[in-house]
């Protein structure tokens, strides 16, 4: 195992975390205005 | 009657009509603790040195299995509400049920310690210090492991929430407590691991009450 | 100035998206130039060779990691006193990237003590703690979201929060009380043993990762007040 490999799997490994993250704030915030939405909806119908 | 002396003798009675609890985390320490050697050999140097980290394992888990029943059952019935109600301050009445549930889980662990430390070939010295290490540490467990009983009262993921919660405030315990006894079977002094587990029990008994009972009122609104 | 204006969700939920974008962009700035710093302007270790520039990603990570959950501590403390909403909200905003923070050091942490000392694992004061610290966040994020009554969920999970907040000074002081794998630390207040650019990179990502660290926190306290003021009006006339 070179050093290459253990740089690359640490800075490899991070980047995609980080990005896992960041996707997820995104999925997050969809569903959320996403239930905003239905809630509307559903009132609408009252 | 103060509440702690009520809720102690109260429990410690319940634990005596139905002593299922109490057996079932017996026999579950001596079966897990019995199960090692069968699967790991039975080599007695292998033993020797895995004994008092396994012991102390078991003793957790066993510690463990009996945490959700401490606040679960009278929370369920109503009287842990009444309990509150009443003129005696939570901390008493709270303390009273935790060293009762230590009493009916840690202390029969402990004392049972030496017999499986015979099992697994720890010499005198090792044993003594495994159950002393035991003495301090399950009291700390059982502190420990009320508070998060307290906070997952009514949870959804029941078990797993309360496993999630408790067996990472467990590990240091089991750090010193096993730290002791092997530093003693190294033929080092088990002092400051021993040290370290009086203070955490003395830390651990004037500050984990209040936070219980903070999470018992919480569970009761 | 009135302290508690930005404690309503609504004004709160205005702020942190116009601020939002800002982090993230100095977050980003910063990552670049830290990066810059640590992996072109930095030396070869006379030691470690190229392995140790595991240390940009590892130490701003493990700094975060308890940062973060000293924050989350204040606003459980705060949430717990003042029954403030926003201040539980915050500190469930900040949980999942604390979480992420502690595994990156964790990870980063194993792969940097393979190739240095042998192994990607040890069971040292340090790491214990760090790990211990993981299932904390992990624990306050599952007892938060265990509850039908989102509020009673705020209010175990700060306190869960509260009494995890013994695990950090023994993260911190753990080097020096044990003799294990961790050196002592090389960053104190009166200066540092390190070369100087390591140093810079290190600080430059510590700072980039605290601005992401907000940038995040922010767009995420954004979705949960959503989430939990969805029958409000002032969100159904978003």
């Amino acid at each position: 195992m070179t050093h290459e490999f253990y740089l690359w799997m640490s800075y490899g490994v991070s980047a995609v975390v980080v990005a896992v993250e960041i996707v997820g704030l995104a999925m997050r915030r969809r569903s959320a205005l996403r239930g905003v939405e239905e809630e509307r909806d559903l009132e609408a119908q009252d | 009657m103060s509440g702690f002396a009520w809720a102690f003798a109260r429990d410690l009675r319940l634990a005596w009509r139905h002593p299922g609890e109490t057996l079932m985390v017996v026999a579950f320490f001596v079966l897990v603790a019995s199960l090692f050697p069968l699967g790991v050999g039975a080599e007695p140097q292998t033993l020797r040195r895995i004994g008092s980290g396994v012991i102390w394992v078991c003793a957790l888990l066993a510690a463990f299995l009996s945490l959700s029943s401490l606040f679960a059952s009278d929370y369920a019935d109503g009287s842990l509400e009444q309990m509150a109600l009443s003129p005696h301050p939570m901390a008493g009445w709270a303390t009273g049920k935790i060293v009762a549930h230590w009493t009916a889980t840690g202390l029969p662990l402990t004392i049972l310690s030496p017999l499986l430390a015979m099992q697994y070939g720890l010499d005198a010295a090792t044993l003594g210090t495994l159950a002393f290490g035991l003495v301090l540490g399950t009291p700390l467990l059982s502190l420990l492991g009320a508070a998060c009983s307290a906070l997952t009262l009514g949870a959804r993921g029941g078990g797993v929430l309360l496993a999630l919660l408790a067996l990472p405030l467990f590990v240091p315990v089991l750090i010193f407590g096993a730290g002791a006894a092997d530093a003693q079977a190294s033929g080092l002094s088990p002092s400051p691991h021993l040290s370290l587990l009086a203070a955490g029990l003395i830390v651990g008994s004037m500050a984990l009450p209040p936070a219980v009972c903070a999470a018992l009122r919480i569970a009761l609104d | 100035m009135n302290w508690f204006y930005f404690s309503s969700p609504s004004t709160f939920y205005r702020f942190a998206g116009r601020l939002a974008p800002w982090f993230f962009a100095l977050a980003a700035l910063l990552t670049a130039a830290g990066l810059y710093m640590g992996l072109v302007v930095a030396p070869t270790d006379a030691q470690q060779g190229e392995v140790y520039r595991v240390i940009f990603i590892h130490v701003p990570a493990a700094w975060m990691s308890m940062f973060l959950y000293f924050v989350m501590a204040c606003y459980a403390g705060l949430s717990l006193t003042f029954n403030t909403r926003l201040s539980a909200m915050m500190a469930r905003a900040i949980a999942p990237t604390g979480a992420m923070f502690t595994f990156m050091a964790l990870w980063t942490g194993a792969f940097w003590g393979r190739p240095t000392w042998g192994t990607y694992w040890a069971w040292d004061a340090r790491m214990v703690s760090e790990l211990v610290l993981f299932f904390l966040y992990v624990g306050f994020i599952a007892l938060a979201n265990a509850f039908e009554d989102p509020r009673r969920g705020d209010r175990a999970a700060s306190l869960l929060a509260l009494i995890g907040v013994v695990n950090l000074p023994i993260i911190y002081f753990s080097v020096q009380w044990w003799n294990t794998l961790h050196q002592g630390s090389s960053v104190k207040f009166t200066g540092s043993t390190m070369h100087i650019a390591m140093l810079q990179g290190m600080l430059l990502m510590a700072f980039a990762s605290w601005m992401y660290a907000i940038g995040a926190t922010l767009t995420r306290v954004r979705s949960v007040i959503l989430e939990r003021e969805r029958r409000t009006r002032w969100v159904r006339e978003l």
